[in-house]
């Protein structure tokens, strides 16, 4: 443990015991917490960041893809990292909220926000300018890479970003094989995908009431994709709502050599610490409950015990 | 308030550098959080509670926010004694983090089994036995609400392991918490730490059934602040040694409100989770201006 124990160099503005006295408005560039500046912690796996939205598109209704503009120091990232944002400095809402990464350039962070609750809304409400303090680089475990094979990605809803990010890296890397995208979400105006056509070979979608694409949940697509040998592959990989990803596992994982998740839990502290967020898994030596943040987020999905996660 | 030298605090006869303590649970055993926060700085930090086995906690949904606070049911999860004391506890001593070891027991023989390992550990000068955790069907809250049970437990503690300070943390989940702090003192308790989290629950009105399988789950954050500084103030009043503040501190001030409440110290639990710099925020306030002065003159 000794290395992960380097002392971090903090100071502190005497105005610091204010911060939670500031007016209590809703101030872009005054909803940063003033303690936390990024660059101080440059070097170190993960830390706190002071970041800079560069960006806010809205691609559905409920859904935006927010741009941060990298902060200096910021350590780099492998599909299936994720970061957690404040999306204040005051207390309400009171936990940071996790967000898969969606790309990390050289530049820029991304990250693809569903509006839900407070948390989300405000986040998907931040205009350009407006800072937010991020904890990240987070996550114990990252997608493996496809290694030249042909690769599946099933993305439900906003699942969809750490589908992106593997793409992305992985064409990057040189990869060559193919990558097919299934998108599936409960309706079109929940539907993303076109944005990013080009990450992949080629994207399907579909939509739970037939709105859009194929009429039927996403797990059924790529049953009938493979069996008119529309596509195939040798890896699957997948993030969405636990009854998408079980029912991927139980159903169509046969087909492939591998299955590899990233799962969603309510995190509260997202480094391990506070045991808030674990995953029942049947290991070699009996079942586990694992945290979802730490030792996660990717699990390889037969691991898991299906029948207790929800 | 006077801008002094020193805000070194002495709890039993072991001093610390400043009164400020991350508490026990929300910053595990410390190091998970070493990339956020500047340990060494510390006044110390008390360890996930431990028990003698290594615990798997409880099954389902462990977290759900509330308004201004959250609900927790981790049921005490923990590596056991044996890698707590073997790997966990020297770790943060050989990088100069300052441990206060917190102890619980799930039934008396596997607490006097964990105080044999404590004392067996030898680096250890002070603990804090968890008397009230609300997430564990045995011990934990089950002994810290009987002023008896307390007493019982304190002592052995303070036979055990003769020469480290013993502080015994408090659950609110009482008539009288000033009743619990009483037993302590007697028995021969060094300090108090109050408060634990508050029994709560919560429904999922869609699935309509309560969130947690335990059903209860204990409340902490900003919401119970009010809550603990009441405790605290009647604590001081009832008792001679020295109280330690925790419950909800969201911010600089709010530490500050312990100490004019007559805290000796102040630990942060949640909030380390959103504002991880608080601790030392409030560490840099008390050496600029000092430790507030308490005001409480009685009036419990
Ligand atoms: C590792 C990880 C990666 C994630 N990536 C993304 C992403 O890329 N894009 C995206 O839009 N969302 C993502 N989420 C979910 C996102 O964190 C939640 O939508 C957000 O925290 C909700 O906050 P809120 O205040 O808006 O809603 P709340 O009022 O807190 O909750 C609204 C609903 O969201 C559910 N929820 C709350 N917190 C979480 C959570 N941590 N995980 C799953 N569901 C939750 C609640 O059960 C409730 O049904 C991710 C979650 C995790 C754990
Ligand atoms: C996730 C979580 C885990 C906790 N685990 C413990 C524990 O193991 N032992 C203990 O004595 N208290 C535990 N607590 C209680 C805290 O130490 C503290 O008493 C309580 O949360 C109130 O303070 P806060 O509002 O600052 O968090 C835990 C609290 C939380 C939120
Ligand atoms: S969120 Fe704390 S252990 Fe995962």
């Amino acid at each position: 443990m000794g290395a992960c124990l380097q002392t971090v160099p903090v100071s502190f503005r005497a105005e610091d015991r204010y911060d939670q006295s500031l007016g209590r408005l809703f101030l872009p560039g005054s909803m940063i917490d003033r303690g936390v500046e990024g660059d101080r912690l440059a070097g170190i796996e993960k830390g706190l960041f002071s970041a800079e939205v560069a960006g806010n598109e809205k691609l559905s209704p409920a859904c935006r893809l927010i741009r941060f503009a990298r902060p200096e120091g910021f350590p780099d990232a492998k599909p299936g990292h994720f970061v957690s944002v404040r999306v204040n400095s005051f207390s309400v809402p009171l936990l940071r909220r996790p967000y898969s990464i969606m790309d990390l350039t050289e530049t820029e962070l991304l990250l693809l926000v569903k509006v839900v609750g407070p948390g989300s809304r405000l986040l998907a409400e931040a205009a350009v300018g407006d800072r937010m303090d991020i904890a990240g680089v987070l996550g114990g475990t990252v997608f493996p890479s496809p290694a030249g094979e042909d690769a599946v990605f099933v993305g439900g809803g906003t699942g969809l970003a750490p589908m992106i990010f593997a793409a992305r890296t992985w064409k990057r890397e040189g990869n060559t094989g193919n990558s097919y995208l299934i998108h599936g979400a409960a309706t079109s105006e929940e539907l993303l995908g076109t944005f990013c056509e080009s990450d992949f070979t080629k994207v399907f979608r579909s939509t739970m009431d037939g709105s859009e694409g194929y009429d039927g949940d996403a797990v059924s697509y790529l049953q009938s994709l493979l069996n008119d040998d529309t596509i195939s592959g040798s890896k699957l990989y997948s993030c969405g709502p636990a009854g998408m990803v079980k029912a991927l596992e139980l159903k169509v994982s046969t087909r492939f050599d591998s299955h590899y998740t990233s799962l969603e839990a309510v995190m509260a502290c997202g480094v391990g610490a506070c045991r808030g967020c674990t995953v029942p898994l049947r290991e070699e030596d009996g079942r586990k409950l694992r945290a979802v943040c730490s030792d996660g987020t990717v699990f390889d999905a037969s691991q898991i015990a299906w029948e207790d996660w929800e | 308030m006077s801008a002094s030298g020193s805000i070194k605090v002495t709890i039993g006869d072991v001093s610390f550098d400043n009164p400020v303590f991350l508490a026990s649970g929300p910053a595990g055993y410390g190091e998970e959080y070493a990339d956020f926060v500047d340990l060494q700085r510390l006044g110390g930090i008390v360890t996930k509670t431990v028990t003698y086995e290594p615990k798997a906690g409880n099954p389902g949904t462990r977290l759900q926010e509330t308004r201004g606070g959250l609900l927790n049911s981790v049921g005490l999860e923990n590596v056991g004694a044996g890698v707590f004391f073997g790997e966990k506890l020297p770790g943060l001593l050989d990088n100069g983090i300052r441990p206060i070891v917190s102890l619980a027991a799930e039934d008396w023989d596997g607490y006097r089994r964990l105080l044999d390992a404590a004392a067996g550990a030898g680096e250890i000068d002070i603990v804090e036995l968890n008397l009230s955790c609300p997430n564990v069907d045995r011990g934990g809250m089950a002994v810290g609400t009987d002023p008896r049970m307390i007493s019982r437990y304190v002592g052995h503690a303070k036979d055990i392991l003769s020469g480290t300070a013993v502080i015994a943390k408090l659950t609110p989940n009482v008539q009288d918490i000033g009743r619990l702090a009483l037993a302590a003192e007697e028995a021969g308790a060094d300090a108090i730490t109050a408060i634990n989290t508050i029994v709560g629950m919560d429904i999922d009105i869609h699935a309509k059934r309560p969130v947690f399988k335990r059903i209860r789950a204990g409340l902490s954050g900003p919401a119970i602040f009010p809550v603990a500084l009441e405790a605290v103030w009647r604590i001081v009043n009832t008792v001679d040694i020295p109280v330690i503040g925790v419950g909800g501190i969201d911010s600089v001030d709010d530490a500050l409100k312990f100490f004019m409440a007559g805290a000796a110290a102040v630990q942060v639990g949640t909030a380390i989770f959103y504002d991880s710099r608080l601790p030392e925020k409030i560490i840099t306030e008390l050496e600029k201006n000092g430790i507030p002065a308490s005001i409480n003159r009685g009036g419990a």
